[in-house]
């Protein structure tokens, strides 16, 4: 339905709330009771009237018509003293039956069939009012021949004595609540013992401590810290060598070798590679487009370009402001040469490769859209879930429907190309993509032919792939760009694009706002730029404290506020409020950078505590709420094959170049399994949604669909069997025990060589007894699969290899301390 | 709308996001609710008398035509109205009308207990496939299997206590929020062929048992070391236990999976391997489906859900069909006999339905296309102390809406939490700082009419 001044106004008028909840003292008044939504519908309805119903006949014609029903049947929730107000609507004054409730006007005078009011009272769709029953057809015409003849209502206009609030109560948390509140830049506090402290963040944390009564733990050994620094900022272990050459360096020099190897792993190319695989958690990143609902999973095989360029954008420190400006408006961003164009170009990425349902039988799909990237960016930067006001007032965070179609406006302006969509209608309408300049053409290898094919949706019958629109092997990428007539956004009531309320003009949460701001987007562009401006400006409230805390969050285990993705009311509370305060603050003096800030919290002495701590320590604070020591944690997906490649020596370190789906535009449900053997990290596996890589889908992957800021880490059965049976695990089992004898064969040793598997796989020298316990295990095996492997060398090697295999599912492996 | 019709507040049922109500009760429920439930599979006593002790649902994908299945519209007047297109035939001792497409089925008319006034918020089939699996049709939320497990924990350590058969995403039975050893395990996603459909990583034939077994120990051994080191984390403990749990399923769930060791007769009961392909019918092996339901159930799983489709036959209304209930028919019939004859049937619920139904064909005027029809449509129920040949609720003459009898989604869950003998509205669990439970804001009925 296009947006437009003779489309359907909608109105929101309060439900029989008794029926759903009762009030409660315990809740803050702007808990309201559910709102029903009210739709208009287009249904015509004709009536002849007499138009000539002069002042006097009008007046009395309300008087005795129009009002009695009003006072009768509608007064209880619509008027002033009513105990809920319905949808904030009255209808006790002039003003208030013009001005509407929360979605705007009830009545079109001149147009009855236009008027929800009418629509309502004939309980037409989902219009049902009054509640109980509906009234009689004739009461119904009586309205209907009042709006024909212009409605007119000659009661007092006075001004209502208790306004009717549109989002007043939205308003008041916004000053109360914490996450609103401007970000505070205090002194640390004093502490008993300030000798303790490294850093000013120590002070903040000690103070809790101290508070709680509690004391910090020893520090880590300096074996435990290494082992932490690089899986924390690589991802990946430290050799045994590289363990001892710390721990040396650190008996030595203390915290200067420390700095001096963070600077190190900072610096690495694996450190981007790490980082990044955090945010593409937030940005739900995925490389096809997941279950559109009817089971239809198109590809999205230029995506792994927007991986590449976050894994670039950490490696390089771009600052936080500039990274998020350039994913949200890269695309209107002035460029200096090809390579950087391309670079913005493809940073847009982070808009477009959301999870859509079918376009099919979707009215919605724009707006789905529209709502994935409303919910990336809320969710995402903000840590507002913002998504709920897609279809009412958002019930316990100051976010009013209409913030929520303020922000759409800015999207429904903005053309999202997420391209061809396996060439299958009925998933998503083809699109245009972004063509890159300075991108290399890669076209497919000679002699290259698709096998998926497209399916009629009619016949069921397969077809050729029709031909794309470009060259084979051009450089393109997902992305957003302005769409060529910008608009506001009219709110969809209920969340249905058909059923449109007021327009509402482009602009960002009035919640965020600072006093007296003046929200300016040129009516020409979508106004993503502005509000790219807007998040990273250096006063809002939330940017910089959601993302320290995101940091803190993949430094520590756990974060300063529990809940990364939401800052909200039903939030968690920060446990630390003015150390996250400090971090937000330093995190924007310090120009946004993210490497600057974590290098300050790794060489924090809270950081580099030992996760080992007295038992009566951790009885009184169990969650380690005061961060008296370091949480224990599983290693994630990535970390965990990464992990084995490397111990079995089959680690390919140079990153991936593209992906394996880069050429295929397809249904990944048609196609079997796609994913191949690979031995680069796990950030460049292929990430299909709904079809995860095997070796890694076992441990809590993000599915990818909305953003995740703190991944689950169970403990499943499932993960068992992965560790013992999964083919991946079972091949770097036996490359790590072909290439242990490859680097050791020399005297032919095999204590020396259990040694050596120990040292490879837990980088540490083996315990007393330990290379003894592997070798009796391995003889033993060896023994039994004399039948199962008659020959010597192949059953050598599985036996070598059942010990490395069970080297890599021990939680030393598993587990960084 | 036709305001004789005693309507429901139908914005009330479709919040999609409210809170107010669920906040209030939660805080009165959730320490309650804390005490009782935890994160354990553990076989735990119910707090009402539990009627079923496990769940089968047969879950019928795409809209099943209702009109042409269960809920029999014939002509009445004289102008001629949507309705039933294919012949119905009464059953049993309790004549139930059933289409002559599920004459096998019919044969067990007397177990089933239909419900024809069945209504949803919404004819979008995602949506409504997700408020069918999780009570709620726009965010992801755990799934009524894994709610189940969280209440009442499963009866066999070596398994897991929700599994999805042929499922399509991980949505319809993820845990979500609730701890994840409730999540559901798939056996074959996505069309998956599932004669050769399995568990991820059950099986390994790169080793021999006992070796896997010295294996472990090793790891085992070292992880007891390496604890020894920590003793102030329990978690560790946890990770060892479920390093023995996943050993042990790899010696109970091949055995189950493979059916090799059932008789020919029972194969070709249940219509093991009997392909179905035409139109929107999609190969299930429905049969297969339907005999390792069985097997689970027998050993000791509290919910399984099987999974056919597309019952989403927009044109080729009538051979599409046919073909669906053909593939459904004669596997689902074997499965309430079987159960029936190894004393399951009492106390193992079996639920039949989809995410909505589809608006009746008017005979003979040539149309063969339906649409969706979220406002009447039927599910059954069989065993686990309901009713058997009862029908409750009814759609209008033409079957455009239930006007009798409705029941809701959340009111079919709040029935069967009820019947699984658990407080349908007071199974909750707390997330983001408020109650969650599978029957919603609202809450469910829990429609006790039917209860034998």
């Amino acid at each position: 339905m296009p947006c437009g001044p003779n489309a359907p106004r909608g109105i929101i008028v309060g439900g029989r709330a008794g029926k759903v909840c009762s009030h409660d003292s315990r809740f803050p008044a702007f808990v309201k009771p559910f709102p029903l939504v009210v739709i208009a519908s287009l249904s015509g309805f004709c009536v002849s009237v007499s138009a000539e119903a002069n002042e006097a006949e009008a007046r009395a014609f309300f008087e005795k018509k129009i009002r009695p029903v009003l006072v009768e049947h509608c007064y209880e929730c619509h008027a002033e003293g009513a105990k809920k107000l319905g949808g904030k609507l009255r209808l006790d004054t002039a003003e208030g039956l013009r001005k509407g409730g929360e979605s705007g006007s009830p009545m079109v005078p001149g147009s009855p069939e236009e008027s929800l009011l009418v629509q309502s009272l004939r309980w037409e769709f989902d219009l049902e009012m009054p509640p109980e029953n509906p009234l009689p057809p004739q009461v119904i015409n009586d309205f209907v021949n009042w709006i024909r003849t212009g409605a007119h209502d000659p009661r007092d206009d006075q001004p209502a004595s208790q306004p009717v609030a549109e989002v007043d109560a939205a308003s008041d948390l916004a000053k109360t609540h914490w996450s609103f509140q401007p970000v505070e830049n205090l002194e640390p506090p004093e502490v008993s013992e300030s000798d303790w402290a490294r850093d000013p963040l120590d002070r903040f944390v000690l103070a809790g401590i101290e508070k709680a009564e509690l004391e910090p733990t020893n520090d880590a050994p300096p074996a435990t810290l290494l082992r932490r620094l690089c899986f924390d900022l690589t991802g990946l272990p430290p050799t045994a060598e590289q363990v001892a050459d710390f721990t040396e360096e650190f008996e030595r020099d203390g915290q200067r070798a420390v700095a001096r190897w963070v600077d190190d792993l900072l610096a690495s190319p694996h450190f981007g590679e790490r980082w990044a695989r955090h945010w593409l958690d937030v940005a739900r990143y995925g490389e096809s487009n997941g279950n559109d609902g009817l089971s239809r999973n198109p590809s999205f095989p230029h995506a792994w370009r927007y991986r590449d360029y976050v894994i670039d954008a950490f490696n390089r420190d771009t600052p936080y402001d500039r990274f998020l400006t350039e994913q949200i408006a890269g695309d209107l961003l002035p460029a200096e040469d090809d390579a950087q164009r391309d670079r913005h170009l493809v940073a847009t990425g982070f808009l477009a490769l959301g999870a859509k349902p079918a376009k099919a039988m979707n009215n919605n799909f724009a707006m789905d859209v529209v709502d994935d990237q409303i919910n990336v960016v809320g969710s995402g930067i903000m840590g507002l879930s913002v998504a709920c006001a897609r279809c009412h007032d958002h019930k316990h965070d100051p976010i009013p429907t209409r913030d929520y179609y303020a922000l759409a406006g800015i999207f429904t302006s903005t053309e999202t190309m997420w391209g061809v969509a396996a060439n299958e209608g009925l998933t998503a309408p083809p699109t245009d993509l972004h063509v890159l300049k300075a991108a290399a053409k890669v076209p497919p290898p000679k002699g290259w032919k698709e096998t998926v094919l497209v399916i009629e949706s009619n016949t069921g019958k397969p077809k050729q792939p029709p031909k794309s629109k470009w060259e084979p092997g051009t450089p393109l990428a997902m992305g957003v760009r302005d769409k060529k007539e910008p608009a506001d956004c009219q709110i969809n009531l209920k969340g249905e694009s058909k059923k449109l309320g007021d327009k509402v003009p482009r602009g960002f949460l009035s919640a965020c706002s600072l006093p007296g701001e003046k929200i300016e987007i040129d009516p020409k562009t979508s106004g993503r730029l502005e509000l790219a401006q807007w998040l990273t400006r250096p006063e809002h409230p939330l940017t910089a404290r959601v993302m320290v805390n995101r940091i803190w969050l993949h430094l520590f285990g756990q974060a300063i506020v529990g809940t990364p993705d939401d800052f909200g009311v039903y939030g968690d509370r920060p446990t630390h409020p003015e150390l996250l305060d400090h971090l937000a603050t330093r995190f924007v003096a310090d120009g946004w950078s993210m490497k600057r800030l974590i290098r300050a919290i790794v060489l924090s002495r809270t950081y580099q505590l030992d996760s080992a701590a007295d038992l009566r320590m951790v009885e009184a604070d169990p969650s380690n709420t005061w961060l008296a020591r370091h949480l224990r944690r599983r290693l994630d997906a990535e970390s965990l094959r990464d992990s084995m490649l490397k111990a079995s020596g089959q680690l390919e370190l140079t990153p991936a170049d593209g992906s394996i789906i880069r050429h295929r535009d397809i249904l990944v449900n048609l196609a079997g399994n796609l994913h191949e053997p690979s031995r680069h990290r796990s950030v460049y596996l292929c990430m299909l949604r709904n079809s995860p890589p095997p070796s890694l889908s076992a441990f809590d992957l993000p599915d990818a669909t909305t953003v995740l800021g703190k991944r689950s880490s169970t403990v499943l059965p499932t993960q068992a069997l992965f560790l013992i049976n999964s083919p991946f695990v079972v091949d770097q089992s036996l490359a790590f025990a072909r290439d242990l004898w490859k680097s050791e064969p020399a005297s032919g040793n095999d204590r020396a060589r259990a040694e050596s598997a120990v040292r490879r796989a837990l980088g540490r020298e083996p315990r007393s007894g330990e290379a003894e316990r592997g070798l009796a295990m391995i003889r033993k095996v060896e023994a039994e699969l004399a039948e199962e492997f008659p020959d010597p060398g192949e059953r050598r090697e599985r036996a070598w290899a059942s010990f490395c295999q069970a080297l890599m599912a021990t939680n030393e492996f598993r587990y960084v301390d | 709308m036709n305001p004789t019709i005693p309507s429901r507040r139908r914005l009330l049922q479709t919040a999609s996001c409210g809170f107010g109500y669920f906040a209030l009760s939660a805080l009165c429920q959730s320490a309650r609710a804390a005490a009782t439930y935890g994160p354990t599979l553990v076989d735990r006593p119910t707090p009402f008398r539990a009627r079923a002790k496990r769940v089968i649902f047969l879950c019928m994908s795409g809209g099943p035509a209702q009109l042409d299945t269960f809920d029999y519209k014939p002509q009445v007047g004289k102008k001629p109205h949507p309705g039933s297109v294919v012949k119905f035939h009464r059953h049993g001792e309790s004549g139930l009308a059933i289409s002559e497409l599920m004459p096998e089925t019919a044969k067990h008319a007397d177990k089933l207990c239909l419900l024809n006034g069945m209504h949803a918020d919404t004819g979008n089939h995602a949506q409504s496939f997700l408020q069918l699996h999780t009570g709620e049709r726009l965010r992801p939320r755990p799934s009524m299997g894994s709610w189940v497990s969280y209440g009442l924990g499963t009866e066999n350590q070596d398994l897991p206590g929700f599994i999805s058969l042929n499922t399509s995403k991980p949505q319809v039975y993820a845990s979500q929020f609730l701890p994840p050893v409730f999540q559901g395990t798939p056996i074959g996603v996505n069309g998956e062929d599932m004669g050769k459909a399995t568990i991820a990583n059950i099986a390994g034939d790169h080793l021999p048992a006992s070796v896997k077994r010295r294996q472990l120990d090793l790891v085992q051994a070292m992880n007891y070391d390496h604890q020894s080191l920590r003793p102030e984390d329990p978690g560790l403990e946890a990770v060892i236990q479920s390093m023995e749990l996943g050993f042990r399923m790899q010696m109970t769930a091949p055995g189950l999976l493979d059916i090799s060791d059932e008789p020919a007769s029972v194969l070709e009961a249940y219509r093991v391997g009997k392909q179905r392909t035409e139109g929107t019918c999609r190969q299930s092996d429905f049969g297969r489906q339907c005999l390792l339901a069985r097997r689970l159930v027998e050993a000791g799983v509290r919910f399984i859900e099987l999974n056919h489709g597309s019952w989403d036959q927009h044109k080729n209304h009538r051979r599409d069909l046919t073909a669906n209930c053909e593939a459904t028919d004669a596997p689902i019939a074997a499965l309430l006999a079987d159960l029936e004859q190894r004393g399951l049937l009492e106390d193992t619920l079996v639920v039949w339905g989809g995410e909505f139904g589809r608006p009746g064909l008017t005979p003979d005027n040539g149309k063969d296309e339906t649409g969706h029809n979220a406002n009447g449509f039927t599910f059954w129920l069989a065993g686990g102390g309901v009713k058997g040949g009862h029908v409750h609720g009814a759609t209008d003459e033409t079957g455009a809406r239930a006007v009798d009898g409705k029941v809701h989604f959340r009111d079919l869950h709040a029935t069967m939490l009820h019947l699984l003998g658990l407080p349908a509205n007071d199974l909750t669990y707390r997330h983001e700082g408020r109650q969650h439970r599978l029957t919603g804001p609202e809450g469910g009925r829990v429609v006790s009419e039917i209860f034998a």
